[in-house]
C-alpha cells in the first residue's frame, strides 16, 4: 500500500562507495584509432593500483556490475548484467591508459575557461505555469507527490 | 527554393543528378561540373520570397510538409511532427498582410532535436523514460527562435540522451542516411542532420557533447556548427554532460547555420554558464561570391592538425582533407602543420568525464516528478524499476561506468585525472591558436558506415569520435562543412572538414567557412534522394 510522503529531492544514485571482489579480466583489443589497450592493460591496472597515496590499492578493482546497478538505482536482468559486464570491463580497461599520463602539478579543469560571476540571486520565484508542471507528475494527490512507503518496519 | 516532391516516384530509384558515381576516391572539388552555382541560404531566400510576395509562408510550409510525408517512411528523421506548422505559417502571412515587421527567422522551418524542451510538444530525448512527456516550458533557444518568427517543424530523432554516434540508440526508431539508406546518419543528432540533408526542414538544432552536431553533419553532407561553450544557453537542454554540452546548428549553408546561431546566442539568467560576451552580427560575413576578392582569405593562418591525419583515418577522408587544405591555400590562406601532443588522450578523458557527469545528471529521471513511473511496493524499487525499464542499454552502460569512475577510491584515478588531461588539451589548443587563426582536421575518421556495423562494439564506436571530443574538452567553437565525396552508396558519401576557432571567435570561422563553401567547385551537396527535384 502506498503511503503519502512529502518528497524532498532524493537522488536516485545516492551512494558512491562499493568494494568489488571480482578478478581483473583482460579483454581482447579492438581495432581502433589510438587505443591498443590490450598491451597496456596489465600495466594500467598496476599503475592504477599504485597511483594514489590516499587510496587503498586493494580497492581498485574492475567493476562489479550488480553492485554498480544497485548504487545507481537501475534494475538489470541477468542477461543485461552479463552483457554490461563484458562491455564495461573493456571500456574501463581502455580508460586505464590515462594512468600513464604525467599530470603532476597539472590543475584539473572542471570545464572550459569562461567568464565568471554569472550566478543569479538565490531568491525564490513563482512561476505562472504551476498546473502544467504538476501535470507532468505521474502520481500526485492534493499538494503532494505520491510515492510508496520509504520506511521499513524493521 | 526546393519544389515539392511528387508522390508516385520511388525515392530509392531517383536518378542522380549532381554527382555521378564516384571514382575510388573523389573530392567534390574534382568531381563535378563547375557550372553548379554555390549553395544559397534558405533563410535569406525565404525572407526574400516572402517580402516580395513571390510566395507565402503557408505555401512554403506545405511544400516542406509534403516532402516530409514523402521521405519520412524511409528516413525516419522525426519522432514528432508539429500539428501547428500551417497555423504558425498563417500567422506569418497575416503579419505580412498587415505590413508588420518580420523577425529574421519569419517562416523559417526548423527541426529541433528531441532533447531540447518545446512547450506542449513531446520532448523525450528518444528515451522510453520520457515517452509522452510534454514539457511545461520552452528551452531558451526555442523561445528566442519563436520570438524571431521561426516555426518548429517537429522533434528529431537522436541517440537516447545524446549517448551514441549513429542514432541507432534511439528507443523508438533508426534514422537512415539520405545519401544511402543502408547507412547511419551519424549521431547523436542524426535526425537533425538527415532532416536538413533531405530538405525536410531548412535548418535544425542539435546538441554537441563530443561531436554530436559535427559528425552527423559530416555523414549527411550538411553544415554543422558547434558554438563556444557558454555562447548559447543550455536552459531546457536535457543535460548529459554539463561541462561539455552545447546546443548547435545545422544548415545546408554556412550562412544558415550562422544566422540560426546568432538567433539563439546570448546570456540567459537561467543558465549560469551562459556568457555575457557580445554576440556579433555574423550576417556581414556572408558576402555574395560576386563580391569576393581574388584571394579573399589572404593572410589567414590555418593550422592542419597532424595527429588527425595519421593511421586509422580512411584514405579517402585524408585525401579530401588535404584537397580542402589546398583549396584554402588557393584562397590565400597560409597553411602550416601543427601538433597537439595531447590529442589522443582526449578520447578516454572525454568518456570518463561524460560518463561521470551523465551518472549524476540522469539521476533526475527517477519516475517521481515527471516521465514514466513503474510502481513498486517500496520507493527504491520504484526508482530501480522505472529506470531499469525506462533507460536503454547504452544509457545504462554509461551511467554504470560513470558510477564506477566516481566511486570512492576511484575518483582520483579516473575523474580527476581526466580533468587534468582536459587542462593539457586546453593548453595545447591555446598554443596552437595563438599561432593560427583557425585549425583544420577531418570531422570523422570515416564517412558514414552501415547501420548495425558498430552497434555492439562500444570501443569501435567511441573511436569514431576522436576528431571532435577534444574541441568539447577545450570548449572551443567549430564548424563542419562538406568538402568532398568518397566512394560508397549509390553516388558517393560526403566527407566533412572541421574548422576550429578560438573561444568566442565564431565570426572568423563563419567567414572562412562561407568563403570556402561558396568557392568550392562543384559544391551543392544534395543527396541522391533529392537530386532531380532541387
Amino acid at each position: 500500500m502506498a503511503t503519502r510522503a512529502l518528497l524532498a529531492v532524493i537522488s536516485a544514485s545516492p551512494s558512491r562507495c562499493f568494494i568489488s571482489s571480482s578478478r581483473i579480466k583482460i579483454q581482447s583489443s579492438v581495432s581502433s584509432l589510438s587505443l591498443n589497450f590490450q598491451q597496456h592493460s596489465r600495466k594500467i591496472h598496476r599503475i592504477a593500483r599504485s597511483y594514489s597515496s590516499d587510496t587503498d590499492s586493494s580497492l581498485l578493482q574492475p567493476p562489479d556490475v550488480s553492485r554498480l546497478a544497485e548504487t545507481a538505482r537501475i534494475s538489470l536482468t541477468p542477461a543485461e548484467i552479463e552483457e554490461c559486464e563484458t562491455k564495461i570491463r573493456r571500456v574501463i580497461d581502455w580508460f586505464g591508459q590515462l594512468q600513464q599520463v604525467d599530470v603532476n602539478s597539472v590543475e584539473p579543469a572542471i570545464r572550459a575557461e569562461m567568464d565568471g560571476g554569472n550566478l543569479r540571486e538565490d531568491s525564490p520565484e513563482t512561476f505562472e505555469n504551476r498546473d502544467s508542471i504538476r501535470a507532468s507528475i505521474p502520481s500526485f494527490e492534493e499538494a503532494y507527490l505520491k510515492v510508496p512507503k520509504i520506511l521499513n518496519k524493521e | 527554393m526546393l519544389s515539392t516532391l511528387q508522390p508516385p516516384r520511388s525515392l530509392s530509384l531517383l536518378p542522380l543528378r549532381r554527382f555521378q558515381s564516384s571514382r575510388p576516391i573523389v573530392s567534390a572539388a574534382a568531381s563535378s561540373s563547375s557550372t553548379i552555382s554555390p549553395p544559397q541560404s534558405q533563410i535569406l531566400t525565404t525572407r526574400r520570397s516572402l517580402l516580395s510576395g513571390e510566395t507565402t509562408a503557408v505555401e512554403i510550409a506545405k511544400s516542406y510538409l509534403s516532402r516530409i510525408r514523402l521521405t519520412e517512411p524511409q528516413l525516419k528523421c522525426f519522432l514528432h511532427v508539429s500539428e501547428n506548422v500551417l497555423k504558425d505559417a498563417e500567422e506569418i502571412d497575416q503579419r505580412i498582410a498587415k505590413g508588420e515587421e518580420l523577425g529574421p527567422l519569419a517562416g523559417v522551418l526548423i527541426g529541433v532535436k528531441d532533447n531540447i524542451c518545446t512547450e506542449g510538444m513531446p520532448s523525450t530525448a528518444a528515451s522510453r523514460i520520457l515517452e509522452h512527456y510534454r514539457p511545461p516550458f520552452d528551452a531558451t533557444a526555442i523561445k528566442k527562435i519563436k520570438e524571431l518568427g521561426g516555426i518548429v517543424v517537429g522533434k528529431t530523432n537522436m541517440d537516447e540522451f545524446g549517448m551514441g554516434s549513429t542514432t541507432e540508440a534511439s528507443a523508438f526508431q533508426v534514422t537512415a542516411n539520405p545519401w544511402d539508406l543502408t547507412r547511419v546518419p551519424g549521431g547523436s543528432s542524426g535526425g537533425s542532420a538527415a532532416a536538413v540533408a533531405a530538405r525536410q526542414c531548412m535548418v535544425s538544432l542539435g546538441s554537441d557533447t563530443g561531436g554530436s552536431v559535427r559528425q552527423p553533419a559530416s555523414f549527411c553532407g550538411v553544415v554543422g556548427l558547434k558554438p563556444t561553450y557558454g555562447r548559447v544557453s543550455r536552459f531546457g537542454l536535457m543535460a548529459y554532460a554539463s561541462s561539455l554540452d552545447v546546443i548547435g546548428c545545422f544548415g545546408s549553408t554556412v550562412a544558415d547555420a550562422g544566422m540560426l546561431l546568432h538567433a539563439i546566442s546570448g546570456y540567459d539568467r537561467f543558465d549560469s554558464t551562459s556568457s555575457k560576451q557580445d554576440v556579433p552580427e555574423f550576417q556581414s560575413q556572408f558576402l555574395s561570391v560576386d563580391h569576393f576578392e581574388s584571394k579573399p582569405l589572404k593572410g589567414v593562418k590555418v593550422g592542419i592538425i597532424r595527429e588527425t591525419l595519421e593511421d586509422g583515418v580512411d584514405s579517402g577522408v585524408k585525401s579530401a582533407t588535404q584537397e580542402a587544405a589546398s583549396h584554402l591555400e588557393a584562397l590565400g590562406c597560409i597553411l602550416t602543420e601543427v601538433s597537439l601532443p595531447s590529442f589522443s588522450l582526449g578520447l578516454p578523458a572525454y568518456y570518463v568525464i561524460a560518463s561521470s557527469e551523465s551518472s549524476s545528471n540522469l539521476s533526475r529521471y527517477d519516475g517521481v516528478r515527471y516521465g514514466n513511473q513503474v510502481m513498486a511496493e517500496e520507493l527504491n524499487r520504484l526508482y530501480e524499476r522505472s529506470r531499469g525499464e525506462g533507460f536503454g542499454g547504452e544509457v545504462k552502460m554509461r551511467i554504470l561506468m560513470g558510477t564506477y569512475a566516481l566511486s570512492a577510491g576511484y575518483y582520483d584515478a579516473y575523474y580527476k585525472r581526466a580533468q587534468q588531461v582536459r587542462t593539457l588539451i586546453q593548453k595545447d589548443f591555446k598554443a596552437a591558436l595563438e599561432q593560427n587563426d583557425i585549425l583544420i582536421s577531418p570531422a570523422a575518421p570515416s564517412a558514414a558506415y552501415k547501420i548495425g556495423e558498430k552497434k555492439n562494439d562500444p570501443l569501435a564506436m567511441y573511436a569514431g569520435d576522436i576528431m571532435t571530443v577534444n574541441v568539447n574538452l577545450a570548449g572551443l567553437p567549430a564548424v563542419v562543412l562538406p568538402c568532398g565525396l568518397v566512394e560508397g552508396g549509390p553516388s558517393g558519401l560526403p566527407v566533412g572538414l572541421q574548422m576550429i576557432g578560438a573561444a568566442f571567435d565564431e565570426e572568423k570561422l563563419l567567414r572562412v567557412g562561407h568563403i570556402f563553401e561558396q568557392t568550392l567547385k562543384g559544391s551543392g551537396f544534395v543527396p541522391p534522394l533529392l537530386a532531380n527535384v532541387a
